[in-house]
């Protein structure tokens, strides 16, 4: 059924060192009369695009396997918007460019997808609708809490829409550098447990009980993918903030050209991700002078894709 | 050794208890039927035995292998569970599908090795779904999914194959591949715990047939002891009309006639 393995491997390469190219190249001065500091600026954000787009769709890749439900990403589940709820609390703390913003982050992500499980827990059973009405939910309070916190500690209303939007417009300092370096090591890391549950993962998209009988053990499973993906995720947001859909919509491309296999989905989908968002910042930066937040870009393709699935029944 | 053996097991939901010191024994190479009304608890009773639920009180043992002390994989290289209706989120193709049965028998960062391609072959011919290997599992009919699905089971070389209304859903044609090769299977040394409705079906296949009502056991005997009207009638509350399989003289039951005789005019 999908024999072309190979070709799509290599058309997605093919795509990432295009997006690459474009992302360095395109922008006020071209490529060829910009200053050493403007490259190293957009490589950079280069680097911050491939990991976040990366690291957000492989993540929307395995909880979508996991839970069965092929509307879910670390947005419909809220643990976007607890991350950067602990990342605006860190800011708000004098966190600047510490270790504290990246770890604040991750907590909230953490709190949130164990505070979205126990809510959607009733009489000892976790519901797929369940948890994402209760991810939902969590992730309007949490965006209304990231404002108040931003309102109240006086911060500009920028950095709050930067935040809850995402933008890769980081200013590194050598402080920051090292820390995004560290968090990238860990990123990595997290995207290569994830993908030693590959079949685990395959297996789980039937139902839980089946599961269960063909030996595996499910609850740890979950537990221990919601841990991981809450470190990928808060990460993530503690560069970039929250950028909304790419998690969701990349997986779904990417399964159509590589088949379910999460063996090649979850891989495909940190290449096909990284490339999209590269993409999506282009047009983020130079559409409007001063630019967009991300999630803009990525709503306004996430969003017409989202109904598609919807009507399609998934 | 007995293929399974429950041991004085309570289980409930909530407040309300379904079974209280619940016994039961099931030798190797058995063909088990299990019937009985809705909320008899023959689901629970089967998914106790699948290690999908966990008892309260008492314990189930697996060819001696007390549920509680063993892993899930363990587990499923002893028993295999086919459900009522199978959902696939995503379109697999039937081989894949097929190979999850091997997940058992492989460890966490294997790859399947041309042991398990062979093994998943085999299965797929015995179940006569060779054909289908390369199509999506949602492209395919219900009756195939079911055919696939046993394979699945199969392919994790089980003592124990347990069917949950495994034919429930499928037409006279597809129902009958079915036992057929369970039949084959039963044959070749497996046991066979199969849950049903269809009391002519249990009747036809099984060669005990053990009667739930409200978790407690009615009756566990040879289908001609089980099928009679009396016990048919104390469970269900209709009397049926009980006659004689022509081939295998094995009971089979119809329904009194529902259709009230026309008066005349």
């Amino acid at each position: 059924m999908h024999r072309h393995k190979g070709a799509a491997w290599a058309g997605l390469a093919a795509f990432v060192l295009i997006a690459a190219l474009c992302s360095i190249s395109i922008g006020p001065g071209g490529f060829l009369h910009i200053s050493r500091t403007v490259l190293v600026f957009r490589l950079l954000r280069l680097a911050l695009g491939i990991m976040a787009g990366g690291v957000l769709s492989l993540t929307g890749a395995a909880l979508q396997g996991l839970l069965r439900n092929p509307l879910v990403d670390p947005f419909t589940l809220g643990v976007a918007s607890g991350a950067a709820l602990g990342a605006s609390l860190a800011l708000l703390a004098g966190a600047g460019t510490s270790l504290l913003l990246p770890v604040a982050s991750f907590a909230g992500a953490l709190f949130t997808i164990v505070a979205v499980y126990f809510l959607a827990r009733i009489k000892g059973r976790v519901t797929v609708t369940g948890l994402v009405l209760a991810g939902v939910i969590v992730s309007f309070l949490f965006s209304s809490l990231v404002m108040l916190v931003m309102v109240l500690g006086h911060r500009p209303m920028g950095q709050a829409i930067y935040l809850l939007m995402g933008h890769l417009g980081v200013a590194f300092t050598r402080h920051s550098l090292w820390l995004f370096a560290g968090s990238s090591v860990v990123m990595l890391a997290g995207c290569g447990i994830l993908f030693s549950y590959s079949r685990e993962l395959d297996i789980m998209s039937s139902s839980e009980e089946t599961a269960k009988s063909l030996g595996v053990d499910t609850s740890r499973v979950t537990k221990l993918i919601f841990v991981v993906s809450s470190v990928l995720v808060g990460l993530v947001v503690s560069f970039t903030g929250a950028i909304s859909f790419i998690g969701l919509v990349v997986p779904h491309l990417v399964r159509m050209m590589f088949g379910p296999a999460h063996r090649q989905v979850l891989p495909g989908s940190f290449v096909l991700g990284a490339g999209l968002l590269l993409i999506a910042d282009i047009g983020a930066r130079n559409v409007v002078p001063g630019g967009l937040p991300l999630s803009v870009v990525t709503s306004l393709v996430g969003v017409p894709f989202f109904i598609y699935l919807l009507r399609r029944r998934f | 050794m007995n293929a399974i053996e429950v041991l004085d097991m309570d289980f409930g939901y909530e407040q309300e208890k379904l079974f209280d010191c619940f016994r039961l024994e099931v030798k190797q190479g058995e063909f088990l039927g299990i019937i009985g009304p809705n909320g008899a608890g023959k689901s629970t009773l089967l998914r106790l035995i699948a290690g999908l639920l966990k008892p309260e009180k008492g314990r189930i043992n697996l060819l001696g292998h007390d549920l509680n002390k063993i892993s899930r994989k363990q587990i499923a290289r002893i028993a295999a569970v086919v459900p009522q209706e199978s959902f696939f989120a995503f379109d697999y193709t039937v081989e894949d599908i097929v190979m999850m049965g091997r997940n058992p028998y492989l460890g966490r960062l294997q790859q399947p090795a041309s042991v398990d391609y062979d093994k998943v072959n085999n299965v797929l011919e015995f179940v006569d779904a060779a054909v289908l290997r390369h199509k999506g599992i949602n492209e395919i009919s219900g009756g195939e999914k079911q055919r696939v699905v046993l394979a699945r089971a199969l392919a994790q070389e089980p003592e124990l194959l347990l069917l949950d209304e495994a034919t429930s859903h499928l037409d006279i044609s597809h129902q009958h591949s079915i036992l057929r090769i369970l039949a084959q299977l039963n044959n070749q040394g497996k046991t066979i715990v199969f849950l049903s409705h269809d009391l002519n079906l249990a009747a036809l296949s099984c060669s005990r047939i053990l009667l739930l009502h409200h978790g407690r056991q009615v009756a566990c005997d040879c289908p001609e002891r089980v099928i009679t009207p009396e016990l048919i009638k104390s469970v269900y509350g209709i009397e049926p009309l009980l006659l004689r399989h022509p081939k295998t003289g094995r009971p089979q039951v119809m329904l009194p006639s529902p259709i009230l005789p026309k008066s005349i005019p």
